[in-house]
C-alpha cells in the first residue's frame, strides 16, 4: 500500500508533466519524476518495494537493449519502462509511478550506484563501459570502481549479469555476491578500444583475439554462458535475452537462435526530409561511431557532431575514429562542431562539404536517400524535428 | 622522418594520438617523407626517431607508460636533438616526480619539474599566449595535477583562458626541443603553426605548409575560446 503522502506526490508530480505538455513545454517525461522526487525524496525506495526492479546500464546500447528487455519481461506480466533515454534519477522515479509487477529501467552508468542502492532490484544487466563524455566521467577507470563498488555494496540477493569480454565491466563484478558472467568469445575487433590497463590490478593487458588473462586472475576466459561474437546490436540481444530468461521469460534463450536481423537493436530511425529519405542513427563516442560508421552502407553520409553536455564537451576523440570507410563516398558535414570532424576526415583523406545546418546538407542531395549519423544532441534535434 | 608514437594504448585516453596524424599530414604536404611508427608498451623504444609523442592517460597507464621509457632510450634520443611533444600526462612523466593513485611517482626527470596534486581537477577550453610562435594557441585540458616549474624552466604558453599548468598563469613547459603542454584537442590539429614548427625542428630547415582548410579551423577555435 503506497502512504498518503506517496500518493498524493504522485498525483501532483502526474498533473504537472500533464500540464506541461499541455503548454507545450517539452514533453512532460521528466518534470512529473522531478516533481515527485522533491514532494517525496524517497519515492524511488518506496516505489521499488513491491515490485521487481530490472535495470541496465553500459556505455552503448541501454536505450535499445532496455526497449528489447521490455518487449521480453512484458510476455510474463505489466511492465514500466523509462521513457527513451530518460536515464537519471528523475526519469526512474518518473517511470515508477505507475503501478506493475517487472520495473525495467535505464541507468546512466554514474546514477547506476546511487539507482541501486534506492531500488534494490532483482538484475542488473551491465552491458559495456567505453570512453564517453570525459569531462564528467573523467576516466573509464573511475566509472569501473564506482560501479565496482555498487556490486560490493548491493544485497547479496542482487543478481548481475554481465558481459565478461569487456574487462572493466568483468572487474565490477568480481565485487557481486551474485553474477551471471556471458562472453561472446571475445571483445569486438580483438581487443577493447580503451582496456590496455587491467582496470582489477593496474598490470598491462596483453589481448590475443579479444581475450585476456591478467596474472591477478581477471580473465574473460570463464563464462556461465557462452555465444558466437557479432554486431553490438547482437550482443545486446543476446543479454538481454540471457536477462528475460533469468527473470523467468519463457524460450528466451532458446529464441536467440531464431533472430537474424539487429537491426532493430540499433538506435535508429527513418525519417523524410524535404524529399530525401534520411536513416538517422545515434552516434556519440569512439566505440559506437565505429559501429555505426562499419554499418554505413550507401554512398551519400551525412555526420552531424555537436559538443554539448550529453555530446562531450570535449572533441578530441573523434581522432580516435577512423573513417576510411567513408573514402569515395559523397560526405557531408555539419554540426556545432562540423569544422572539427571535416578537418579530421581531411587528414584521413576522406574530403567532405562542410555546411552551417542540417537543411543546407540535405539539400545537398536533392531525392535521394542518404544515411545519416548524428551525435547525441543532433539526433534527437532530428528525431524531433 | 621517423615520427614515433609512444604507448598510444596507453597514452591515448583523450585522442592525441592525432598529433602524429596530423604531422604526417603536413610533413607529405611539404614534401617531406615520413611516417608514423607506433610504438606499444611490449616494444623497445627506437633510438633513431625524429619526433617522439607521448599523449594523456589514466593513472595506472601513465605509471606503466613511465616505467617502461625509464631504460633511457627517449633520454639518448633528446642528447641526440630529437623532437618531443608530450601532453597531460605524458607530459607530467616527463619531469622528476608526478602522482598517480594518489602517490608520487618518480619521472623520467628529461625537464625540470613537480607534479603534484590540484585543489580541483581542471576540466575545460584553454587558450594559451606563445611567444615562441607569436600567436594564440587553444585546446581542451583535463587533468588533476598542477605542475610546478622548477628554477629556469621555461614555460609553454602564458594562460589566457582556462588553467595550463594548474595557477592560471602558465601552461606546459619548452627546454631545447623538448614540448610538454596540457592542451588536447588535439593541439595540432588545432594549431598547425605549432606542427610546423615541430617539423622544422626535426627536419633542420623551415617548414611552412600551406592548408587553408587547416587554417580555417585554428582561426575558427581561436575564435570561439575566449
Amino acid at each position: 500500500m503506497k502512504s498518503p503522502r506517496l500518493s498524493l506526490a504522485i498525483t501532483i508530480a502526474q498533473a504537472t508533466g500533464a500540464l506541461s505538455k499541455a503548454l507545450g513545454r517539452g514533453s512532460g517525461e521528466t518534470l512529473p519524476g522531478r516533481v515527485l522526487l522533491a514532494l517525496c525524496p524517497n519515492a524511488i525506495e518506496l516505489l521499488s518495494q513491491s515490485r521487481v526492479v530490472i535495470l541496465v546500464s553500459g556505455t552503448n546500447g541501454k536505450t535499445s537493449t532496455t526497449k528489447e528487455l521490455v518487449s521480453q519481461v512484458r510476455t510474463v506480466g505489466t511492465v514500466v519502462t523509462s521513457a527513451s533515454g530518460s536515464n537519471l534519477t528523475r526519469g526512474v522515479a518518473g517511470a515508477l509511478m505507475q503501478d506493475s509487477v517487472f520495473a525495467v529501467l535505464e541507468v546512466d552508468e554514474l546514477h547506476l550506484p546511487a539507482v541501486v542502492a534506492a531500488t534494490n532490484p532483482a538484475l542488473v544487466l551491465l552491458l559495456n563501459l567505453t570512453r564517453d563524455q570525459l569531462h564528467r566521467m573523467h576516466e573509464v577507470k573511475r566509472v569501473a570502481s564506482r560501479w565496482h563498488e555498487m556490486c560490493v555494496s548491493a544485497d547479496p540477493s542482487t543478481l548481475f549479469v554481465a558481459d565478461v569480454d569487456d574487462p572493466f565491466v568483468n572487474y565490477a563484478i568480481t565485487g557481486a555476491a551474485s553474477a551471471v558472467r556471458v562472453s561472446f568469445g571475445g571483445a569486438t575487433g580483438g581487443r577493447h578500444p580503451d582496456g590496455a590497463v587491467c582496470p582489477s590490478c593496474g598490470r598491462y593487458l596483453d589481448w590475443n583475439e579479444g581475450r585476456y588473462h591478467c596474472e591477478c586472475g581477471l580473465s574473460n576466459e570463464y563464462a556461465d554462458h557462452r555465444f558466437d561474437g557479432g554486431s553490438a546490436g547482437y550482443r545486446n540481444f543476446v543479454l538481454a535475452s540471457v536477462a528475460a530468461d533469468l527473470v523467468g521469460v519463457h524460450n528466451s534463450l532458446s529464441n536467440i537462435a531464431l533472430r537474424t536481423d539487429y537491426r532493430g537493436m540499433e538506435r535508429a530511425t527513418e525519417k523524410n526530409f524535404a524529399g530525401v529519405k534520411a536513416r538517422i542513427r545515434l552516434t556519440k563516442n569512439p566505440a559506437s561511431w565505429t559501429e555505426a560508421l562499419a554499418g554505413v552502407t550507401g554512398s551519400n553520409v551525412i555526420l552531424v557532431l555537436n559538443a554539448r553536455e550529453v555530446d562531450g564537451i570535449d572533441t578530441s576523440w573523434i581522432w580516435d575514429v577512423s573513417y576510411a570507410s567513408l573514402a569515395g563516398k559523397k560526405v557531408v558535414v555539419t554540426g556545432e562542431r562540423g569544422a572539427d570532424l571535416a578537418y579530421r576526415l581531411h587528414v584521413e583523406g576522406v574530403e567532405s562539404t562542410l555546411v552551417e545546418t542540417f537543411d543546407q546538407a540535405i539539400a545537398i542531395f536533392g531525392l535521394g536517400s542518404v544515411e545519416v549519423l548524428a551525435a547525441y544532441t543532433a539526433f534527437f534535434g532530428l528525431v524531433n524535428r | 622522418m621517423k615520427i614515433v608514437r609512444i604507448h598510444n594504448e596507453l597514452l591515448g585516453t583523450y585522442g592525441d594520438r592525432g598529433n602524429g596524424d596530423v604531422l604526417a599530414y603536413r610533413a607529405s604536404l611539404a614534401g617531406i617523407n615520413a611516417s608514423v611508427i607506433d610504438i606499444t608498451y611490449r616494444d623497445a623504444i627506437p633510438h633513431d626517431g625524429d619526433i617522439y609523442l607521448l599523449g594523456g592517460a589514466e593513472d595506472a597507464a601513465q605509471i606503466l607508460s613511465c616505467n617502461a621509457l625509464s631504460g633511457g632510450a627517449l633520454h639518448g634520443a633528446v642528447e641526440k636533438g630529437a623532437v618531443v611533444l608530450a601532453i597531460c600526462a605524458g607530459f607530467q612523466i616527463l619531469g622528476k616526480s608526478y602522482f598517480a593513485h594518489g602517490q608520487e611517482q618518480r619521472g623520467l626527470g628529461l625537464l625540470n619539474m613537480v607534479t603534484v596534486p590540484g585543489p580541483d581537477r581542471y576540466v575545460g577550453d584553454i587558450k594559451i599566449h606563445s611567444e615562441l610562435l607569436g600567436i594564440d594557441l587553444t585546446g581542451f585540458e583535463n587533468h588533476g595535477g598542477k605542475t610546478i616549474l622548477g628554477a629556469g624552466t621555461e614555460s609553454f604558453g602564458r594562460v589566457k583562458v582556462g588553467s595550463g599548468n594548474g595557477d592560471g598563469g602558465v601552461d606546459g613547459a619548452i627546454s631545447g626541443n623538448i614540448f610538454g603542454t596540457y592542451l588536447h584537442g588535439p593541439i595540432l590539429a588545432r594549431n598547425p603553426e605549432f606542427a610546423d614548427l615541430l617539423l622544422s625542428r626535426a627536419h633542420g630547415a623551415p617548414v611552412k605548409v600551406s592548408d587553408p582548410l587547416a587554417d580555417r579551423y585554428a582561426a575558427l577555435r581561436r575564435e570561439v575560446v575566449k
